[in-house]
């Protein structure tokens, strides 16, 4: 099981109200740093929850996509019809809008980084389990694959030189503009842009799961079925409050990582478009 | 002891294992995903596209077939109506020229045989006047002779009296002819 569980087995029978004096432990950063079960990697910290909880993610999205793409027809069934308007959904709201009808080739990429980054977002979903995105590791890579994907791109439509004077002196501006523009175009396209690109995605997952293990913690401390009636009540009340918070934040969290997984490949996209032609 | 062990936990650090993994579940979520699925997904799209987009267009096309050919039949039947209306009208020219040739031929016809029949007329009262002359004078001067009782033996004579008594006759008939007229 989790970390959660694992800081809960510390102390087993601390609850509100509780004859043992003591205090609420709230979850801490710690539960994103589970226990290795093979450690003796140097320079990391081993082999993981995160990396079976990645297996499950690509196994997911692995069936998902052989059941959308196998015996297909001209008149879809309502399986092939979902995955068409998948398809669909990443042409007319991602690679369209950003890179218009010649962006249509990277529509199979965007759908494939798409699905990949919402299920590693929706393990976050499993009771006691963590989104794999809630890692700098796994996003930092997402970010890194489209950031050498800009840079490749950029290079063989615009030239070498071409590409970079189109980053950094963006075309149609006054020339004494550009004292005060190329430092902050430098910084932001080559070095900010990536960064924020792959913390975006691990800050949203990782406050989500924290914010839901703050539900969970509270309410599995303030349950207390041994303490006089009264306060059993009391405690009831309290741990069916933070119950309703925790459900509540749970479909809110769903809409996150909906919402995180579009929002990483539809900037992916919009990054591609500008290697793709020069600045307007 | 929880709070000493996250002042270790560096969030920020990037696990060159985690990256690594990731990177190929990436590759392997590429190559099943976004070269095999995803396009065989798009290529039905693609494919109902076009058939939905064929229909039309040979529907179209088909529409505009039938309307040329029902121009062209309409076109071909109005000409074979000018056509016959032109042949109706010349039937019509020619029977008139026909019937007028006709008529004008038994005219020169009839006019021809009525006067082959005045000719004939003619001929036969000039031929009937001769013989009338000739027997008329052989009557006259055996008449003539038998009133003064002799035989008039000068032919000469006798020639000469029957010439001058018919053209006094003729003369007289002339008068009368003339007077009919």
């Amino acid at each position: 099981m989790s970390a959660d569980v694992r800081i809960l087995a510390a102390e087993p029978n601390c609850h509100l109200f509780g004859d043992n004096g003591c205090g609420f432990t709230p979850p801490t950063i710690g539960m994103f740093f589970p226990e290795p079960w093979f450690a003796n990697i140097p320079g990391s910290a081993g082999i993981d929850l995160y990396l079976v909880l990645l297996l499950v993610a690509v196994g997911a999205v692995l069936l998902l996509w052989s059941w959308f793409s196998k015996k297909l027809s001209l008149v879809p069934g309502r399986r092939q019809s979902v995955g068409e308007m998948l398809v669909l959904f990443i042409r007319d709201q991602i690679t369209r809008p950003t890179m218009g009808a010649k962006g249509d080739r990277f529509i199979p990429f965007m759908t494939g980084v798409f699905t990949l980054i919402l299920a590693m977002n929706f393990t976050g979903l499993i009771p006691g389990m963590l989104p794999v995105n809630s890692n700098l590791a796994f996003t930092a890579m997402f970010a890194g694959v489209i950031y050498v994907m800009t840079i490749v791109i950029g290079i063989r439509n615009q030239g070498g030189w071409g590409y970079f004077r189109n980053q950094i002196f963006p075309p149609g501006m006054p020339k004494a503009i550009y004292i005060l523009v190329t430092p902050i175009e430098i910084l932001s396209v080559f070095l900010i842009r990536p960064v924020t690109h792959a913390l975006r995605l691990f800050a949203t997952m990782f406050a989500g799961s924290l914010l839901l293990a703050v539900f969970a913690y509270g309410g599995w401390y303030m349950l207390n079925l041994t303490a006089e009636p009264l306060l059993v009540g009391v405690s009831l009340l309290f741990s069916g409050a933070a119950l309703f918070g925790y459900l509540a934040f749970f479909v809110f969290e769903i809409v996150i990582m909906l919402v995180q997984a579009f929002i990483f490949t539809l900037l992916a996209s919009l990054y591609i478009n500008q290697s793709l032609e020069a600045a307007h | 002891m929880l709070v000493e062990l996250a002042a270790d936990y560096n969030i920020l650090r990037i696990d060159w294992v985690k990256f690594t993994f990731g990177a190929i579940a990436l590759a392997v979520v590429y190559f099943f995903v976004a070269r095999k699925a995803v396009p065989k997904v798009m290529a039905v799209l693609d494919e109902r596209h076009d058939a939905i987009e064929g229909g039309i267009e040979r529907a179209k096309r088909a529409e505009a077939e039938a309307e040329e050919i029902r121009q062209q039949y309409r076109e071909k039947l109005e000409e074979a109506h000018r056509e016959s209306a032109q042949e109706l009208e010349r039937a019509k020219e020619q029977r008139a020229a026909i019937i007028a040739e006709a008529r004008e031929e038994a005219q020169a016809e009839a006019r021809r045989i009525v006067e082959a029949a005045h000719a004939q007329i003619e001929a036969d009262r000039q031929q009937a006047m001769v013989q009338l002359r000739g027997e008329i004078g052989g009557l006259s001067a055996d008449l003539a002779g038998r009133i003064v009782g002799e035989t008039l033996s000068d032919s000469a004579v006798q020639n000469r009296v029957i010439d001058r008594f018919l053209d006094e006759l003729e003369q007289s008939q002339s008068t009368q002819q003339a007077e009919v007229r």
